[in-house]
């Protein structure tokens, strides 16, 4: 049973993993045929990638979304979960509802919802209209990941703080801050790697400015070559490293507890 | 500062954001929904007209149907695949748990965008698969159908979204007390029956809570269907987005966007119901 269950996951795993390696392969594969046998190896891509100034340029619009994106998402999540775990509010269940509605609603109804909310009020689209469509559908995971370490903390540590006199304020900040100082970072990379693959709200939201995610996927529509492996292995590359780190630090906040 | 209060101003500021950039735009999209269009302008008298010509249109009901078909259809897929995987994680996994967890949750971070990208150089025609099942000799000449159909639309699918579906099941596991298995097995259960009468029903709400979640991102997914499709991309949310773009009538587009969500959210709190209860089932035991 407990082989069986392994080499499942082995299966699953590797399908899992299977794109992601294909990509790496021919990233480095010396042809413009993206297939099987592969020829040799070749920087030439990377190279590609690199020199482009119209992707560098995408790039930057991507860093100018994503960091505001992913303070205010971290801040609205942290206030959200301690609101969830912490401080009973009267509506909890209400509220907790509402903060489900941007991950239930699909991408690309909320996207024209608020285009033409934007629209109606006469704002133009610009990198602000997408930092505040982003920052909705961003918003429910940095919720869960603070939370995830706000119900870790144990509540005798608020008490004892209350017992020796000190404040809400005081003990808020000399006893919880510091110990979901791990979640907040952990959320706020998650946000900023999540802000910078979004694709649908970026699309319908960015006005002249076009953000990384949406040049990728013209040239993906138009002219598919293999220097898009290689962009796809930078970003896939960062990505992994961004979370991983963020994984690490919300573990390290599971054994301070 | 009493804890209700500070809850209340906590949630006050996210209260409000969502209130401005999800309630209000959504609620909008229901105005339009009632409205119609006149030549190029859009009339704001109000009528039934529009979810009439859903009703009414064999091609916008064969779409709804069709993207909650899919819908269930991943989310079964991805029950049968990731229901070993999740028991593996949280029953025999050990201390490798953490690291597989975050291994599995890796891909679901490089974006819809880039992993679309890699099936199609894996599915095409002179992809990887084909060329490998070419030169394995299982195959003459390349297997058209692979890229821009149904079935790579719902690989990519059930690649997407099964990650959502192992985490629920995990959550389930993880609370399932080992003492019920024993329990059954000393009481003379064959596996099977331990399988169908403890386990199954003790790990029902994850299963329902990972399947809900599947669900409503498959019947949501605009890129997958649109780039790996093919002819058969053409989804109930693309003609969404058709309607507001060259087709231009808004007030259609917004009654079936609005006609989705209203089946979502039935859907949803249906699926919250039956875990509700499954819960009450899994504590009574």
């Amino acid at each position: 049973m407990s082989r069986l269950g392994t080499l499942w996951v082995c299966l699953v795993f590797g399908f899992m993993y299977l794109p992601i390696a294909m990509i790496a392969l021919f990233s480095v594969n010396a042809s413009d045929v993206m297939a099987f046998p592969l020829t040799g190896v070749t920087g030439q891509w990377f190279a590609e990638i690199l020199g482009d100034g119209r992707l560098g340029g995408g790039f930057l619009t991507t860093l100018a979304v994503a960091f505001p994106v992913a303070l205010l998402t971290t801040l609205l999540g942290a206030a959200a979960a301690l609101a969830l775990t912490f401080y009973a509010t009267r509506f909890r269940v209400l509220f907790a509802a509402l903060l489900l509605l941007p991950f239930l609603v699909p991408r690309l109804i909320l996207a024209v919802a608020q285009l033409i909310l934007f629209k109606e009020l006469g704002v133009s689209r610009s990198l602000l209209t997408v930092i505040a469509g982003q920052s909705v559908i961003i918003l429910p995971f940095t919720t869960v990941i603070v939370a995830s370490v706000l119900i870790r903390i144990d509540r005798r540590l608020i008490e004892a703080a209350a017992d020796l006199g000190a404040s809400g304020w005081c003990s808020f900040r000399r006893v919880v801050l510091p110990l979901m100082g791990n979640g907040l970072m952990a959320a706020w990379v998650i946000a900023f790697v999540l802000s910078s693959s979004e694709y649908v709200l970026t699309a319908f939201l960015s006005g002249r400015q076009q953000a990384l995610s949406v040049l990728v996927a013209s040239d993906f529509r138009f002219d598919l070559s293999p220097s898009l492996n290689a962009l796809a292995v930078l970003i896939v590359l960062g990505n992994i490293a961004l979370v991983v780190i963020a994984e690490a630090i919300r573990h390290r906040a599971g054994r301070l507890n | 500062m009493r804890p209700q209060s500070a809850g209340n101003w906590l949630a006050l500021p996210v209260v409000a954001a969502l209130g401005a950039l999800c309630l209000a735009p959504l609620a909008i999209l229901f105005a339009y929904s009632f409205f119609s269009v006149d030549f190029v302008t859009i009339s704001h008298d109000p009528s039934l007209k529009n979810y009439a010509r859903i009703l009414q249109s064999e091609t916008y009901r064969g779409l709804i149907a069709r993207a909650f078909g899919s819908g269930l259809l991943v989310a079964a897929i991805t029950a049968v695949i990731g229901y070993p995987v999740a028991w593996f994680l949280a029953k025999r996994a050990g201390a490798a748990k953490t690291m597989l967890l975050t291994l599995l949750l890796v891909p679901l971070y490089s974006g819809d965008l880039l992993r679309i990208f890699a099936w199609r150089v894996l599915l095409g025609a002179e992809g990887a698969i084909n060329r490998s099942l070419i030169w394995l000799g299982a195959i003459d000449a390349p297997l058209q159908g692979l890229l821009f159909s149904p079935l790579a639309t719902h690989i990519a699918l059930t690649y997407n979204y099964l990650p959502f579906m192992v985490i629920g099941l995990w959550l389930a596991f993880e609370s399932l007390d080992d003492a019920w298995l024993e329990a059954a097995a000393d009481l003379g259960a064959p596996g099977r029956d331990r399988f169908r009468r403890v386990t199954l029903p003790l790990t029902a709400p994850g299963l329902i809570a990972g399947g809900l979640m599947v669900f409503v991102m498959v019947v949501g997914d605009y890129l997958t269907p649109q780039l790996l499709g093919g002819a058969s991309g053409v989804t109930v949310i693309s003609a969404i987005n058709d309607l507001f773009g060259t087709a231009f009538d808004w007030p259609l587009g917004s009654a079936i966007a609005w006609t989705m969500l209203a089946i979502l959210m039935l859907c949803f709190g249906a699926g919250a119901t039956l875990i509700r209860r499954s819960s009450l089932v899994a504590e009574g035991a």
